[in-house]
């Protein structure tokens, strides 16, 4: 069965027309990766427009070309000018410019771009392995389940704004109300319209996407007349010769390295609202503990490129695994590829792979061979960016505007949908000068209606309110939901207050309960496992006298940016 | 007293804006048949919402007022911000004038604007701008129409379909 739905997807994404799609936005994906202030989510969100026309495995699969180019595509500028490209490509910069100044450039763009190959395969394998069994897991969830599990989704975004966590909290709020606007499914009533026709239908999510995203980029990008004139890089770039087969030899000594960033970048990408711009400092940062030359890094040292571009390509995997098996978007990025698949009429849910197994099995296959087009279209892309490098940001952030209200009313035939760009536009960019985190109102504005979705079935079944915390799954997000809150005082105090030690041993212990009350003897093995790790860790923080550890804090903050 | 803090002051106008949703939710037919009310989902997000907004301005209070952003004055403002307003204000009569003008024409009018106020003013210049607005959205615009069949509002000053 499995053999037979991998096959009829094969024929789907092998088809010469897909891979010329896949090819063209692999290589759009490389080029904006590569433009700093030009975000992968960017590339994504014109790209899906042109996507509408297109059978689902076709438009899924070029949006799929443009992500995982895009991802790749940040190590160029990153590696050749000293600035990463995309937020997923910080770390990358670390050690690949000073290779680069060292003279290793077509070395160190080699290790990228194979680092970024193989790491994307990994999360291919993971995605296509792993993706079935969560969405089999997911089948168990209840209504309060998943309610919570949005919940979750919401406070780990707010969490990872670090010290904006009250802000955060309120943008996601604010994303679950705008969600709440206009027309209501359950009921069929309109509502929160403010007695204003056109409100009353409510906001079509993806211009509200486009808007705070794109719109409020652009605009920030041109903020600085001087910038706004000035060519994309003041400095120029020179093609290279890239070194493949030296890069490969490489890496392939080094493969502990690629498969420990590759499995830290897809458990980032696994949950909700983490992605590639904090598992690529991760995954650095373990790369550099683990070296036996650690005082190298910073300096050119290979297993710094491999790390962080070994992890942001393998986020990706594991960010799709947790939309295309639970219906939740780990990522904006995700937000919009749902969005995507909305548009040709397939919600993701846990039931989403066994009702569409040749399309859920098209989305793993393409996102596989999207990998090995990203290789053979590096040559390409390193050209036609250097090309345009020349090019000042004033013009293209004129043209791609125009493009976003072109695109945005293509979405639904819709000229209220301009004004929801516009308005939210708006919003995206006082939200930025105020310091306000934009994620969790994108995850607000895509989770809203399926919580309450949920709450309503949750209601109807039984208006016990305590079926919350005894239903074991729903117990099990709603506990990780409230260690997700703590989660930034943790972060800020780890390496100087006592109490951040029984931090996770605590959230350890609290959440084997649910899973004792799961009941099987695999879950209660969890448990057990759960309950003496959190042991261990208590037994070795009074071994040491109780002293957090000094590991720099700084080394371990996050930041969650638009990916 | 001592003045607010730019946060506490947002802080304020966000109450505001969830008292009126909250106000606005008062207005929500209900009927007998449901089994959860269409009002009460808002609620169950306005009210945490408010207690949120509340801390924020206590936390804002406490933090007290915060050092000059640098910007002083209207003129100041304007100066600073004078890109990202000019957009607005560019693609917002964009907008209104999308019936009269269609995607077309507003869409090159719109790009050689921004164009023109974001950029260089000489004649070159213009002259540069002019060839862009109208080959990328020229080319756009025929995608749409031709390859992809999706008809862009045509305006009225220029029947096309």
């Amino acid at each position: 069965m499995i053999i037979d739905n991998i096959m009829a997807a094969g024929v789907a994404v092998f088809h010469l027309h897909n891979l010329v799609l896949m090819l063209i936005g692999v290589l759009f994906g490389i080029i904006a990766g590569a433009i700093p202030g030009f975000t992968v989510t960017m590339a994504v969100v014109l790209t899906l427009p042109f996507t509408f026309g297109m059978p689902p495995v076709t438009g899924l699969s070029t949006m799929l070309g443009v992500y995982v180019g895009g991802l790749s595509g940040g190590l160029i500028s990153g590696m050749l000018m000293g600035i990463p490209g995309t937020p997923a490509s910080v770390a990358t910069t670390f050690d690949g410019f000073p290779a680069v100044r060292n003279g290793k450039a077509g070395l160190a763009l080699g290790l990228g771009i194979w680092s970024s190959f193989f790491g994307g395969l990994i999360g291919a394998c993971v995605l296509a392995t792993l993706a079935p069994t969560i969405a089999s897991i997911g089948l168990e969830f209840q209504p309060w389940a998943l309610f919570s599990l949005i919940i979750f989704a919401l406070t780990i975004t707010a969490s990872l704004a670090g010290d904006n966590m009250i802000k955060g909290l309120i943008a996601g709020n604010f994303g679950l109300l705008f969600a709440a606007m206009g027309s209501e499914e359950i009921n069929g009533v309109d509502r929160l319209y403010f007695g204003i026709d056109s409100l009353s239908g409510g906001f079509a999510y993806l211009p509200v996407l486009i808007g705070l995203f794109a719109f409020s980029q652009l605009l920030s990008d041109v903020e600085d007349p001087k910038v706004a004139k000035a060519p994309l890089m003041e400095k120029t770039a020179t093609a290279v010769k890239i070194e493949h087969w030296n890069a490969v030899k490489a890496i392939a000594t080094r493969w502990v390295n690629v498969i420990r960033s590759s499995a830290i970048g897809v458990f980032i990408g696994v949950l909700p609202a983490a992605g590639s711009s904090i598992s690529n400092i991760l995954a650095y940062d373990q790369a550099k503990k683990a070296s036996k030359h650690p005082e190298r890094f910073g300096t050119g040292e290979i297993d710094g490129i491999i790390a962080p571009e070994a992890a942001n390509n393998a986020t990706a995997g594991g960010a799709l695994t947790t939309m295309m098996a639970l219906g939740i978007p780990g990522s904006p990025l995700c937000a919009i590829m749902l969005g995507a698949l909305l548009i040709h009429n397939v919600v993701p849910s846990p039931l989403f792979i066994t009702e569409q197994p040749v399309l859920a099995y098209s989305i793993f296959t393409a996102f596989f061979v999207a990998h090995f087009m990203m290789i053979g279209m590096q040559a390409l892309a390193l050209k036609a960016f250097i090309r345009i490098t020349r090019i000042p940001m004033y013009t293209m952030a004129a043209v791609i505007l125009v493009y976003c209200a072109i695109g945005t009313f293509a979405l639904n035939n819709n000229s209220f949908d301009m004004w929801t760009l516009f308005w939210f536009g708006l919003l995206g960019y006082l939200m930025k000068k105020f310091d306000f985190p934009l994620a969790p109102v994108i995850l607000g504005v895509v989770l809203g209606d399926i919580a309450e979705l949920n709450l309503n079935r949750a209601w109807t079944i039984s208006s016990d309110v305590t079926l919350f915390v005894t239903q074991p799954w729903s117990l099990f997000f709603l506990l990780l939901a409230a260690f997700s809150i703590g989660f930034p005082w943790y972060q800020k105090h780890r390496s100087t207050q006592t109490w951040t030690l029984t931090f996770v041993p605590a959230m350890l212990v609290a959440l084997s309960v649910p899973m004792f009350m799961m009941g099987t003897h695999v879950r209660t093995g969890i448990g057990v496992v759960m309950v003496a790790l959190a042991l261990w860790m208590l037994w070795r923080a009074h071994q040491n006298g109780w002293t957090p550890s000094r590991a720099s804090a700084a080394e371990h903050k996050v930041h969650i940016e638009p990916a | 007293m001592k003045s607010l803090n730019k946060d506490a002051v947002i802080a304020v106008l966000l109450c505001v804006i969830a008292a009126l949703f909250y106000w606005e939710t008062y207005y929500i037919p209900v009927y007998e048949y449901a089994s959860i009310g269409s009002e009460i989902w808002p609620r169950v997000i306005l009210v945490p919402l408010l207690a949120l907004c509340v801390a924020y301005f206590v936390q804002s209070i406490k933090k007290g007022k915060t050092e000059g952003g640098g910007i002083s004055g209207i003129g100041d403002f304007f100066r600073t911000y004078q890109n990202p307003i000019l957009s607005f204000v560019v693609f917002f009569i964009f907008l209104l004038t999308l019936d009269y003008l269609g995607m077309l024409i507003g869409g090159v009018l719109l790009v050689f604007t921004l164009l023109t106020v974001l950029g260089y003013k000489t004649p070159k210049a213009l002259l540069i701008h002019a060839a862009i607005a109208i080959v990328t959205v020229g080319a756009v615009w025929s995608l749409f129409t031709f390859v992809l069949q999706v008809y862009l509002p045509e305006g009225e000053l220029l029947r096309l379909y």
